[in-house]
């Protein structure tokens, strides 16, 4: 970076004198630019007025404006909406808690092996991570299927059970898809804080007696605190806001807030309601994360 | 000190013991699927009934799949060529020339990485609605549909999702450059453009391809945003596959899935083979 700066400023420094080289390099940024107002930040903003449209019966929405979008899904009588969104966050943070304690060994193993398999196990983890959701979701499947999949046919085969054990369409199948499928996004992060600890300092803790736990208590897992807090909210927000996994390895037995919105879109066709469902999800995640990161960053003064 | 050296070693077993199982849950799916497609019988079963290829030949008969299937390698392609070369150009003015803006552009590049993937769907099928409806009012017919009945409205999706991962790497690739090399070869005479060509692009080259093939896998796995923004009639491969396996639990659709973790398995080789798998950021 030092090397850099002088470079950099000599640069603009040629450009602010002229405008016709500043205009030059503004068309590399210019179609990006371009690309993300238009398509990103304009859709979500007319995302905000869409949840505030008239409800239609006839078209996806009706001329004039509301709040009862909201109202109606805050308030609804039998809290169903309200209750989804509980089950949402429950869902996101079981998935991120148990992403949590079954990836920081893997990931340690991973940043401190020196077997010459790193590299392969380091695919390992990142393999399932470029495989489209859809084809994980569909290997399991073929195991826990309720009437045929591989774990019930086989017990039946040899006997053990008589009908079926129920390991699909319920919040296990979807729990166990989850934590399956958002584990990398756990790993990856941690095995980069981990391996930027200085190893000395784990030995310097051993060699003035700390036993082998204590060590990971008290010295590494607290420098790794940065990796573990990008892990969970990134495992967090994703589990929130997952689709494919709920829909397939749960059906409509679970309900969580992403079904429920794509639901209201393409089904019922509702897409003020469905806008206003979105976005009570998106702040209570948002407000979550929040004060998540505000209520971690107090444990991690002095690190990084 | 003798008598604590059977305990840790059996610490030291259970731990990697548990690592282990830890990765062959992370593989299971994947074998699985493999395994699925080879097998001759309707289920799986433990241990499976004999070896067959009547699903391959089952997929490649199948119109549906063989359509979605090339449909997706055509986006996948087509979302690559794009974001790899507005990937790159933006990552070089954002290290090089934005000055103080340079958090808020990162930020915003990488917003499509941040919010979730099915709000930006949403979010986009109403946008290109209201974009129809606009049109029609102003009496542009010739617009109607511009986005939603072609392949143009998905492409901007993919590539909207895609181009955070490009950029990501080949910005760090241009902040651990040297820029001696680039001084050294403007004061030897060379103009702008050929020291880009000669010097800066040989050296960011490795986060180029990294990008690039790390693209096409996304664009080739995505779901959501296709879900939403396919046009009508048509369907990527993951779609197609959904579509499927909710109702059915043929292993046509293993073959398919095998097919799938194939050509993603040769865009990873091809990384690790021409700049090195930890080249891929996230």
């Amino acid at each position: 970076m030092t090397t850099s700066t002088p470079a950099i400023e000599d640069a603009r420094g040629q450009g602010t004198g002229s405008w016709l080289r500043d205009n030059r390099t503004l068309l590399l940024l210019l179609p990006t630019l371009g690309l993300f107002l238009a398509f990103l930040l304009f859709p979500y903003l007319n995302m905000i007025v869409m949840s505030f449209r008239n409800p239609s019966t006839s078209q996806v929405f009706a001329p004039g404006y509301t709040v009862f979008n909201y109202f109606d899904a805050i308030f609804d009588e039998d809290l169903y909406y309200l209750e989804i969104l509980w089950d949402t966050m429950v869902f996101g943070v079981g998935t991120t808690f148990l992403c949590l304690i079954i990836g920081y060994p893997v990931a340690y193993h991973l940043a401190r092996t020196k077997s010459r398999f790193q590299n392969l196990l380091y695919a390992f983890v990142l393999s399932p991570l470029l495989v489209g959701v859809v084809v994980r979701c569909y290997g399991w499947i073929i195991i826990l299927a309720n009437q045929d999949g591989l774990i019930n046919s086989t017990l039946r085969k040899y006997g053990i059970i008589e009908s079926f054990i129920p390991l699909m369409y319920n919040t296990f199948g979807v729990g166990l898809g989850l934590v399956h499928i958002f584990l990398p996004f756990m790993i990856l992060p941690l095995l980069g804080a981990i391996q930027s600890i200085d190893p000395a300092l784990e030995e310097a803790s051993q060699s003035l007696g700390a036993s082998r736990t204590k060590t990971m208590i008290r010295v590494v897992f607290p420098l790794s605190l940065p990796g573990v807090q990008a892990g969970t909210v990134l495992v967090f927000v994703l589990t929130i806001s997952s689709y494919v996994i709920p829909i397939l390895l749960g059906g409509l037995n679970v309900m969580i807030m992403p079904t429920l919105v794509v639901q209201q879109l393409l089904d019922a066709m509702l897409w003020p309601f469905g806008a206003a469902l979105a976005f009570i999800l998106s702040v209570t995640g948002g407000l979550a994360v929040y004060f998540y990161l505000k209520f971690t960053s107090h444990f991690m003064k002095g690190i990084a | 000190m003798t008598a604590a050296v059977p305990r840790i070693r059996l610490g030291r077993v259970v731990y990697l013991g548990f690592i282990t199982l830890v990765y062959v849950f992370l593989l299971m799916p994947l074998v699985i699927v493999v395994l699925a497609s080879f097998n001759s019988g309707e289920f799986l079963t433990f241990p499976p009934e004999g070896f067959s290829l009547r699903w391959y030949v089952s997929f490649f008969d199948s119109e549906s799949f063989m359509g979605s299937l090339f449909y997706s390698l055509k986006v996948a392609i087509v979302c690559t060529f794009f974001s790899t070369i507005l990937g790159t150009t933006v990552a070089l003015y954002v290290v090089r020339f934005s000055g103080r803006w340079r958090e808020h552009l990162r930020l915003l590049i990488l917003l499509p990485l941040l919010l979730p993937e099915i709000l930006t769907a949403i979010a986009l099928l109403f946008f290109y609605y209201n974009f129809d409806a606009t049109m029609r009012a102003l009496g542009l017919d010739m617009f109607v549909g511009l986005f939603r009945n072609s392949m143009v409205g998905l492409l901007i999706g993919h590539i909207l999702i895609t181009l955070p991962f490009v950029f990501l790497g080949i910005s760090s690739s241009l902040y651990n450059f040297d820029m001696a090399l680039e001084e050294a070869a403007r004061s030897l005479g060379a103009g702008r453009f050929t020291t880009f060509r000669r010097v800066t692009l040989p050296i960011i080259k490795p986060g180029i391809i990294a990008g690039a093939l790390l693209c096409f896998i996304i664009s080739f796995d995505l779901f959501s945003i296709s879900l939403l923004l396919k046009g009508i009639g048509v369907a990527t491969l993951p779609i197609q596959l959904f579509d499927y396996v909710r109702w059915d639990y043929d292993p046509t659709a293993a073959a398919v899935a095998t097919v799938s973790i194939l050509i993603t398995l040769m865009a990873i080789a091809l990384t690790e083979k021409l700049v090195g798998l930890r080249s891929l950021r996230f």
